[in-house]
């Protein structure tokens, strides 16, 4: 049943499993890398003659194109809706035959993960009277029982994103580009290092193996991330640190944390936690230290396509993402000034999608 | 392995997979056939593969196995069996057009959200 591993990547239990989703990664691909883009064409042309012609009302200087015109406009083009259809659909059958797939060999999975603990307790922190908050109990990306309510959440995850990523993290390549594209403090010290939102583990465990000599910690609100992150931690040699519990309220010391990153975690937050979370990692980062930031666009200076904000808009409602529309809408930037940090853009990514923040608290 | 697990497996999807689902043409019956086009394919694809591994291994094994395929003929116990995986297949592509049989409005079923509801 247990077919092994693609690298670091788990196999699917089956045959026919794996041959499904395969076609789904390819079938993903065309959708949101060939279709997605003439949609995107088609609505930012139709958009600009509807303005033209007065269709459309021209916003107001300094304000932004409103939601409802721009879904409108979008879906006269009937591919729109098609492509909607299948983006949904995918996703749906992902999910299914992954979570089927996985179930399978369930006593094998949660045995591996029970024997990780019980190998080495001191690197999972799990508080069995932490209660998880109805806010982080999503079925984000409509993944069943989200982040936090499937014991196999874990794994699902795992072969999940990877079908989500279309096929291009199977080997972590993603996760090694932020953990090794994350900035390090000024005066060179690192010594202990913060991962908030760490799902799985797989920019985390890059990062001690870029760090080596620190004291390396995820913390996650998911205990079946959590569990599975430290299963697969020990799997690949790394002494890492996971926790389960809340980015705005970690339990971590004052100024512990010599850099600290996160990766896509805000957009999955609302705004109130965000700025709590902000709050919150500026007190565990000692003077002088980073907060990498890699994220979700924001709109609060109208920097966004149209075409990016309708396939938001539509993530957001089709794709359970609950919170990101109050975050793209949000200042971002502005929010983690406000709490003391001085900010910068960040490194590049492979992605373009995504902005990247490099956050400082002053020496 | 023998060790079995006391946590509570969810044997239920979640409400955003098991339930009434989403539709996004006025015309229910587009999503649906898209949604048939989606799994026949993935099924296509599914088998074509199987039958490409199983080429593979049989060749390297040396085995000719074409015209015994065409001659073979199937017992009741296999035709069962087969028949059983013929059903889910039809279950597996044609079934979106039972989780939404209705147009958007209509009271028979829970009606379908576009996604633009909220």
């Amino acid at each position: 049943m247990n077919r092994g591993a693609i690298g670091v990547t788990p196999r699917p239990t089956q045959l026919a499993d794996e041959s499904y989703l395969e076609f789904i990664t390819s079938f993903r691909r065309l959708a949101i890398q060939e279709m997605f883009p003439k949609v995107a064409e088609h609505g930012e042309v139709a958009l600009a003659k509807a303005l033209e012609n007065g269709d459309v009302a021209a916003p107001n200087e300094g304000d932004a194109i409103s939601l409802g015109e721009i879904r409108k406009v979008f879906g006269q083009n009937p591919v729109t809706p098609t492509f909607q259809r299948f983006v949904r659909t995918q996703q749906e059958m992902m999910w299914r035959r992954t979570r089927e797939s996985f179930y399978r060999d369930i006593d094998n999975v949660m045995a591996e993960m029970d024997e990780a603990e019980t190998a080495h307790p001191e690197r999972i922190h799990i508080d069995p009277e932490f209660v998880e908050p109805d806010y982080t109990r999503r079925e984000i990306h409509c993944q069943p029982g989200g982040y936090t309510d499937d014991p196999m959440g874990g794994i699902v995850f795992h072969y999940g994103t990877k079908v989500f990523y279309e096929g291009f993290n199977d080997q972590d390549e993603l996760h090694i580009e932020l953990a090794e594209k994350a900035t390090k403090p000024a005066d060179g010290v690192v010594n202990n290092v913060l991962d908030i939102g760490c799902s799985i583990g797989q920019a985390t465990t890059t990062l001690k193996k870029l760090y080596p000599e620190a004291e390396v910690w995820g913390l996650d609100v998911g205990k079946p991330l959590i569990r599975y992150a430290h299963a697969r931690a020990l799997a690949h040699g790394e002494e890492v640190h996971f926790k389960q519990g809340l980015a705005e309220e970690s339990g971590f010391a004052d100024g512990q944390f010599d850099m600290v990153l996160s990766y896509i975690l805000f957009h999955e937050v609302p705004v109130a936690k965000m700025k709590e979370i902000i709050a919150e990692t500026y007190r565990v980062l000692r003077p002088g230290g980073t907060f990498s930031i890699y994220e979700f666009p924001s709109n609060d200076k109208n920097q966004v396509s149209a075409s990016h904000r309708f396939l938001i808009d539509y993530d957001s409602k089709n794709n359970c993402e609950p919170y990101s529309p109050g975050f793209v809408a949000a200042d971002f930037r502005g929010i983690i000034e406000e709490a003391g940090f001085e900010v910068e853009q960040g490194p590049l990514l492979t992605n373009p999608f995504l902005q990247s923040l490099v956050a400082r608290k002053p020496a | 392995m023998d060790q079995k697990t006391d946590i509570e497996v969810p044997a239920k999807l979640g409400d955003e997979i098991g339930g009434a689902g989403k539709a996004y043409f006025n015309d229910v019956v587009i999503d649906n056939i898209l949604d048939a086009l989606l799994e026949l394919s993935a099924a296509v694809w599914t088998y074509h593969d199987r039958v490409n591994v199983l080429e593979t291994v049989l060749a390297e094994k040396g085995i000719e196995v074409s015209d015994a395929i065409e001659a073979h003929l199937p017992d009741q116990a296999e035709i069962a069996r087969r028949e059983e995986e013929r059903a889910a297949l039809v279950q597996r592509v044609f079934g979106s057009f039972v989780r939404r049989p209705t147009a958007r409005g209509n009271s028979i079923n829970p009606s379908p959200a576009t996604g633009d509801e909220q």
